[in-house]
């Protein structure tokens, strides 16, 4: 494996966006040391290439990327991963709000407590909170699933049009034309499988206690339910 | 954007302060490139009764003389500094002893009417530093490294709602009850039903700007009997539109932010220090620490020592 580090002390977002874009040319694997919590690293990178982050990183860390995988070791400020097509974006700390914004595919991971309206606007994809997401989890999202190990704030599911949340904690309140329902055996197939596979190991009986946000209705404002196609 | 930020040091003892803020603002240049401030509190050491005057005052013949004319015709000034700014202005300081509080807005008041001459603001536990230009440019100007306190709140100004001058720059000050101080990023969209009850209270307003609303509601309630964070907690309720915005006040920070969560705010703490600012890098110019907390939509968060 070929593999390079790039300091980002001192340089500005342009700057280390394409020393990166250059070594995803020629390399495997990209560490990215004193990050300082710089804003919209990775921004637009399409190589699927290995990328740790060494440190924290700020707002649309690993905007529009499409197919690297990426490793942040401590936390992220707003909109990770925000409109990923494809890849992995694994933090390992804390998330702000818009944790895998409007994402078309790939795997957002985030060990601890993210803010606001995660996975706001996704498409397709899955977003896995290890902690609790916040206020408008899932707004008007229209596919996917986002799972949260920890608890959901107000407004869960808020306008949700497609997709799924799988929440194991509390559920503070719904949004409008978000439900609750019991989860399935295919949905647990689901999640067993899942889980572990980003070192989340839970007790077979946790399982059971996950529960799922799904909409009430495909048509909630712009017709009447009796019109879903 | 706007960039703000506060910090307090935990054991009331002189830390230096204003360097630690200038590093977190610096670290929030990219949010707002107008102008920056500090209210940096705790260092001043000025006996009772007495306070700072900063002064902007345009170069112009005789014009000084007129200031401290005006400043001596109420009271006496003790010592004297000029600070050179940018595009013809210089800042007058200048210590002064008053028998009361209430005898400060007055005193400014008249200054004020003095053409080219405004009062940018009135202290006695704390220092405000505020300008055009970058977080660097102010902190070279004023010197910002060597000040001391105990705690500090800052900004840096993407200017949307009224104009990139010294005067709009935040810290925006108070005179409801002493030394109160905000920095803010946001907007307030129900400004006029939070001024109005505050007017007709008898509170005098010297701009449109909404952070100075915002100052003036907060210094009402503390005032009223209000504990700081339950004067946040008010404005949360009362507040419309997108906001996140520090207070400083005489013995702590405190933050509160919109119940949409439409503004950014983190929070860290350790035993030393509480620190609050827009992102993560700005914290980690003051502590080292891998455990940032996001501030909820509709949070308050407060320190006092």
């Amino acid at each position: 494996m070929r593999e390079i580090e790039i300091d980002a002390n001192s340089k500005e977002p342009r700057e280390i966006n394409r020393a990166i874009k250059n070594a995803a040319e020629e390399y495997d694997k990209i560490i990215i040391k004193n990050p300082n919590a710089m804003h919209y690293m990775l921004a637009g990178l399409t190589k699927p290439v290995e990328v740790v982050i060494d440190g924290s990183a700020g707002y649309f860390v690993g905007t529009m990327i499409d197919g690297a995988k990426v490793h942040i070791t401590e936390n992220a400020g707003w909109f990770p991963a925000d409109n990923m097509t494809d890849g992995e974006v694994i933090i390992d700390g804390a998330a702000g709000d818009g944790v895998g914004q409007g994402i078309y595919g790939g795997t957002v991971v985030v060990r601890r407590n993210v803010g606001s309206r995660t996975g706001e606007i996704m498409k397709n994809g899955t977003i896995i909170i290890g902690g609790n997401s916040g206020f408008m989890s899932g707004l008007f999202m229209m596919g996917g699933r986002i799972i949260v190990l920890g608890d959901i704030s107000d407004d869960a599911g808020e306008s949700i049009i497609r997709g799924t949340i799988y929440v194991l904690g509390d559920i503070k309140s719904l949004g409008k034309n978000a439900k609750i329902e019991e989860i399935n055996d295919n949905d647990k197939k689901e999640l067993k499988e899942l889980l572990p596979s980003y070192g989340f190991e839970l007790e077979e009986e946790k399982y059971d206690e996950f529960r799922k946000i799904v909409p009430r209705s495909k048509r909630p404002f712009y017709g009447k339910e009796t019109e879903e196609g | 954007m706007c960039g703000i930020a506060g910090v307090v040091f935990k054991d009331k003892k002189l830390h230096p302060v204003g360097e630690i803020m200038t590093r977190m603002l610096d670290a929030l240049q990219h949010r707002g490139p107008d102008s920056a401030g500090f209210s940096i509190y705790g260092g001043l050491g000025l006996a009772e009764h007495e306070y700072l005057l900063n002064i902007e005052v345009k170069e112009k013949s005789g014009l000084l003389e007129k200031v401290k004319e005006t400043v001596n015709a109420t009271t006496k000034i003790e010592t004297e500094e000029i600070i050179p700014s940018v595009e013809n202005y210089n800042i007058y300081r200048c210590k002064i002893a008053l028998n009361s509080f209430e005898e400060l807005k007055p005193l400014i008041m008249d200054v004020d009417k003095l053409e080219d001459v405004i009062v940018l603001n009135g202290s006695h536990s704390f220092e405000m530093i505020k300008d055009v230009g970058s977080v660097k440019e102010i902190a070279d100007r004023y010197n910002t490294y060597s000040k001391m306190g105990t705690h500090a709140i800052g900004h840096t100004r993407f200017s949307t709602e009224s104009i990139v001058d010294r005067y709009h720059a935040h810290p925006f000050q108070s005179y409801i009850t002493p030394d109160i101080t905000v920095v803010h990023n946001g907007q307030i969209t129900n400004y006029w039903k939070i001024r109005d009850p505050l007017e007709r209270k008898g509170h005098i307003f010297e701009t449109n700007n909404d952070t100075e609303c915002i100052v003036h509601y907060i210094a009402d309630k503390l005032y009223e009997g209000y504990k700081l964070e339950e004067a946040l907690e008010q404005s949360v309720k009362d507040m419309d539109g997108p906001f996140s915005y520090i207070v400083g006040t005489p013995n702590g920070v405190g933050i509160a932010k919109d119940q949409l969560g439409l503004r950014p705010g983190v929070l860290a703490e350790n035993d030393e220090v509480f620190a609050i600012a827009s992102e993560e890098v700005s914290l980690r110019a003051v502590m080292d620490t891998h455990d940032i907390d996001q501030i909820s939509p509709g949070e308050t968060r407060a320190y006092t020592i």
